[in-house]
């Protein structure tokens, strides 16, 4: 394909445009006024498919699991929340503080992890171990933390926004959050195209022989934990403000961990819009489920174990092969053709 | 003071030989097969919970916990021949991120269902009286729970050094190959260690619910205390295992009475990281 036809190029940005129109759409058509459960769960699935995006960078691309995804968006919830309170700031501003911690924290657990030469099952470990210490430190330091009884919290709103375009909050957030994904999906999207891309690839392949040609395997994946956690510590807060308190039980690993893992794999390792769409489905089964208590987590259990044993591919990537091998673009292309 | 530090003794060696019980329940599975077996803690929990209702109808703890402990055995058995032997179709690295995955799953299911039959906590309390030594009270079910993982131990002991079927298990930990060469099938193996292995967890779990409740939520914590265990011993050492235990079971216990359950927690978990980062190389 002639890569430099701007017909071409822009057709290849069309599910791209298609996509992102689709969420624009969502508050005007989906969010009523009356009830915010739905426009709550339509925020839900934003960032939790930020979050599998994350876990996208640093697993997908870099084979380095980490299982402390919950305790990251912690950290980034408390920080900015608590900073924010002691300073007497916005929370807009403290937000970057709280994604910058949790970054470095990241960046630093994944150096000492390259560094140690972990495998991909003692940095799952390690960071598990983490997981459970931030949280037994946040229900311990009560004095600060406000322990299970957590902090109200709210304030990552944009009143001046609200009254301009004439639309309620939940909207305003679900576009902060569409914002957000944007952004991660087009550093995703330059990425995998740049060098980054292929020495990711590399890495995943054979560390020594990528370690061989020249490629500084340390400060790649340092720079893929540093990306991921901050995005996971920045994305936190606007989980908190969700639900409009900060408390322990909303970071729990089968809370926020067991969830992404279970969206990443069903929507399809490195796939662009493979978190969109298992985000999607799982949210979406997570609100059926709902009603019937813990038969939600039985049926997630099953999933998880079904999906690892027969569907390690992901959903999109086995469509996408179907769509190519099953002849469905060729029939396509005749029914253009036989216009 | 002298008899505080007696007592804190017996609870921490009772709390120490738990942990090892549990801890021992992940290194054998780990050590054999690769199979980090994430649904150790339902296998507890399921056992106390079997317990508590036996405890009705047959006469005794002894009784009613061995009873409990077989049923937990044969339900290992069943899931090995079915889901676990799936696992064991892939080998390396791909094994035990499928194995992690797998038993992740499989301890949401069960979990969930543990919480929709019995949610309530299961507190397995036969009022074993305390005992006074040199002016301490020392607590009752403590001494009982050492005494009997001291049999134990020397049970497990006698199992990997003096029979076939142990000796059989330490070739295939050390050389799957070289075990099949010596005419040891690896999968029998693993399967005989899966259901030891469950069983271990059941007597566990009893042992530690004659001191705490247990509810469908503890198989989580359990896993994880088990995880921290074997790997602070050095995942695949029988001994190591034991050791560790002991030693953070009183580190738990000590960290505790001076500054608090919470932070006892946060040292056993600092621990497992403390090693992993010296010792990365022990699990590969």
């Amino acid at each position: 394909m002639n890569a430099n036809n701007p017909l071409s190029s822009i057709r290849s940005q069309l599910p791209v445009i298609a996509v992102f129109a689709a969420l624009l759409l969502v508050p005007p058509l989906f969010f009523d006024p009356s009830t915010t459960y739905i426009s709550r769960r339509f925020i839900t699935v934003m960032t939790f498919a930020i979050f599998a995006m994350a876990l996208n960078i640093i697993f997908g691309e870099t084979d380095q699991l980490i299982l402390y995804m919950g305790g990251i968006a912690a950290l980034g919830t408390y920080t900015t929340v608590l900073t924010a309170q002691h300073f007497a700031v916005s929370p807009w501003l403290t937000l970057f503080v709280g994604a910058f911690v949790s970054g470095v924290f990241g960046g630093l657990i994944c150096y000492v992890a390259a560094r140690r030469q972990f495998t991909v099952i003692v940095l799952a470990i390690v960071t598990f171990a983490f997981q459970m210490i931030i949280m037994e430190v946040i229900v311990g330091l009560r004095d600060i933390t406000g322990g299970t009884t957590g902090i109200p919290f709210r304030d990552l709103d944009l009143p001046a926004v609200e009254s301009a375009l004439g639309i309620g909050p939940f909207a305003v957030q679900f576009y902060v959050l569409v914002g957000v994904f944007a952004v991660v999906f087009a550093v995703y999207t330059w990425l995998t195209n740049s060098k980054y891309g292929l020495a990711f690839a590399a890495i995943r392949q054979d560390e020594f022989a990528a370690r061989a040609t020249g490629i500084d395997v340390i400060r790649l994946k340092v720079f893929a934990g540093f990306l991921s956690t901050f995005i996971i510590g920045f994305v936190g807060p606007f989980y908190a403000q969700t639900t409009g308190i900060v408390i322990p039980g909303l970071f729990s690993f089968n809370g926020v961990d067991v969830l992404v893992l279970i969206i990443l794999v069903l929507g399809g390792l490195r796939s662009r819009f493979g978190p969109l769409v298992g985000a999607a489905i799982v949210i979406y089964l997570d609100n059926l489920l709902s009603q019937f208590g813990q038969w939600r987590t039985v049926t997630f259990g099953l999933l998880l174990t079904f999906l690892f044993i027969y569907f390690q591919d992901g959903i999109l990537p086995m469509a996408q092969t179907m769509y190519e091998e099953g002849g469905v673009r060729d029939r396509l292309a005749g029914l253009r053709s036989g216009e | 003071m002298l008899a505080e530090g007696l007592e804190l003794l017996i609870d921490g060696l009772a709390r120490g030989v738990i942990l090892s019980l549990f801890g021992l329940g992940i290194t054998l599975v780990f050590g054999l097969g690769e199979i980090l077996n994430l649904l150790l803690g339902v296998f507890a929990v399921v056992a106390v919970i079997a317990c508590s209702i036996l405890l009705g109808t047959v006469p005794g703890l002894v009784f009613a916990g061995l009873i409990a402990v077989a049923l937990v055995a044969l339900f290992a058995l069943v899931l090995d021949r079915t889901v676990i032997s799936l696992v064991y179709r892939e080998e390396g690295e791909d094994r035990i991120l499928l194995g992690i995955f797998v038993t992740l799953g499989l301890s949401l299911f069960f979990e969930g269902l543990l919480f929709i039959y019995y949610p309530g906590g299961v507190f397995l309390d036969v009022g074993v009286p305390s005992i006074t030594l040199a002016g301490a009270s020392l607590t009752g079910s403590s001494v009982a729970v050492i005494v009997a993982a001291a049999v134990l131990f020397g049970l497990i002991y006698y199992f990997f050094n003096h029979t076939y079927l142990g000796i059989g298990t330490r070739t295939v930990i050390q050389d799957e190959t070289g075990a099949v060469l010596c005419g040891i099938p690896p999968r029998k193996v693993q399967a005989i260690v899966f259901v030891l292995s469950a069983a271990i967890a059941g007597v566990a779990g009893v042992f530690y619910a004659l001191d705490a409740e247990v509810t469908p939520a503890s198989s989580f914590t359990l896993t994880s205390f088990a995880i921290m265990v074997s790997i602070v011993g050095g995942v695949d050492s029988i001994s190591g295992t034991v050791a560790a235990g002991i030693v953070l079971g009183f580190i738990m216990t000590i960290a505790g009475a001076l500054f608090g359950s919470y932070l006892a927690t946060v040292t056993l978990f600092a621990a497992a990281i403390a090693v992993l980062i010296y010792k990365p190389e022990q699990i590969s």
